[in-house]
């Protein structure tokens, strides 16, 4: 198990009052909460301040914290010392907020675990029904398009008999169905939190999200694709070939296009009752002038066009 | 070949829109239905078909903005308005990052 520096955590020294805590927790926890922060770690992040503010905050818990000394370093390998905690009142329910499921095996080590009541204890003929878990998945764009059977892997706590929590991983093949859009979910009876006593399990939750694309974007059920021509293509029109998650199509292109023109395939979207929409929209490239050839092309159309681009910012 | 394909395929049912009820709601998020019916009070989350609780349906992404509001009551103690402001903000967020995204700024 290893030693967390809960003042490291939070970005304090050992002699910060409550007061100086209270502020940095807040400060915090608004910075790296998952529903608000974009940073990747976020959630870890959170859950670990979570962990520190319970200790910290709660002068029993911080002052058998700070017996343990200042010497542990973060990470290091750690056992709490014999009779650590005589003399402090914090077993059973010193609980205040957070969620606790979510605390170290540090945590747990030194201070238990809450709200929990190991299986054997479960009182005869006593039944409810588990909670519900989620999860959030990612998935491929094809995947929705044709449909797929994907493998997951799932964390998940859960308490052993003596009460102890241990994330249990599993894996769990499921099927993709066809034309799930992001932010949608899928009901997995029976795969959630098992029930106590008789009850019946409860569901799991899968939160669609789509991986990134290095061709495609999806904006609800629309997918959109930037497409590189060339200027002549757009001004003169054309027929040319374009990639589709299922397939090469056949575009044609009309004639007088802009960069950024957005061509539609409707229907070619996401399938679903009324399918999405396919976009295309045009990023004009232009040649290379390496050779001497394609210098005197450009030269050609310095002299055939009067074109000023900046004309409407008066210069 | 890998162990998954030894595996059983599960094959789960979407939840699409507006098809969730208050109960199935309450037990998806593991909150309390008064306290659900609070959010739909303060317009956190609006339930679909008629006024009476229990014709109301809600949507997939219901459960989303439910455990979002849990969450930030719980973590940050933001009050219901504060919840109502925070989730809109955050959305609308979200919105604009999508549309960066589409116009190829990220």
């Amino acid at each position: 198990m290893q030693y967390k520096d809960y003042y490291q955590i939070m970005g304090l020294s050992r002699s910060a009052n409550q007061a100086e805590i209270k502020r940095a927790y807040r400060k915090l926890a608004r910075k790296y909460h998952p529903d608000v922060s974009k940073e990747p770690d976020a959630e870890a992040k959170f859950k670990e301040l979570g962990e520190a503010y319970e200790v910290l905050k709660d002068p029993q818990k911080r002052a058998a914290y700070d017996k343990l000394g200042s010497n542990w370093k973060a990470g290091e390998d750690f056992s709490p010392p014999p009779k650590w905690d005589e003399g402090f009142e914090f077993r059973g329910g010193g609980f205040t907020g957070g969620d606790a499921n979510a605390f170290s095996a540090f945590f747990a080590q030194l201070f238990g675990r809450d709200g929990f009541r190991p299986a054997d204890q479960v009182p005869h003929g006593f039944r409810v029904r588990g909670q519900d878990s989620h999860a959030k998945i990612y998935i491929d764009l094809e995947d929705s398009i044709q449909g797929a059977t994907r493998n997951i892997s799932l964390s998940t706590p859960e308490m052993d008999a003596q009460g102890r929590v241990q994330i249990k991983h599993r894996n769990l093949n499921i099927k993709i169905p066809k034309g799930v859009k992001p932010g949608q979910h899928i009901r997995l009876a029976g795969q959630g939190d098992p029930g106590l006593g008789d009850g019946k399990s409860g569901d799991l939750l899968l939160e669609i999200a789509f991986n990134n694309h290095p061709l495609y974007r999806v904006s609800g059920t629309d997918i959109y694709l930037d497409l590189p021509v060339t200027p002549w293509e757009a001004r003169l029109g054309a027929k040319i070939k374009i990639p589709t998650p299922v397939g090469t199509v056949d575009l044609k292109i009309p004639p007088h296009s802009e960069q950024g023109t957005k061509l539609r395939l409707k229907g070619h979207g996401l399938p679903a009752k009324t399918p999405g929409d396919f976009y295309v929209v045009l990023q004009i490239a232009l040649p290379p002038a390496h050779s001497e050839e394609a210098k005197a092309a450009y030269q050609k159309m310095q002299h055939e066009f009067d074109f000023n681009p900046r004309v409407s910012m008066g210069v | 070949m890998t162990s998954h394909h030894l595996l059983p395929v599960h094959t789960g049912t979407v939840i699409e829109d507006d098809n969730l009820t208050l109960g199935q709601l309450c037990h998806a998020c593991g909150v309390h239905a008064d306290w659900v019916i609070s959010l739909v009070e303060e317009s956190i989350i609006e339930p679909q078909e008629g006024d009476e609780m229990h014709l109301w349906r809600f949507s997939g992404a219901s459960l989303v903005r439910v455990r979002s509001a849990l969450r930030l009551q719980r973590d940050l103690g933001v009050n219901l308005a504060g919840i109502a402001l925070a989730l809109d903000l955050i959305e609308e967020l979200e919105q604009l990052r999508t549309r960066l995204k589409i116009m190829g700024h990220d």
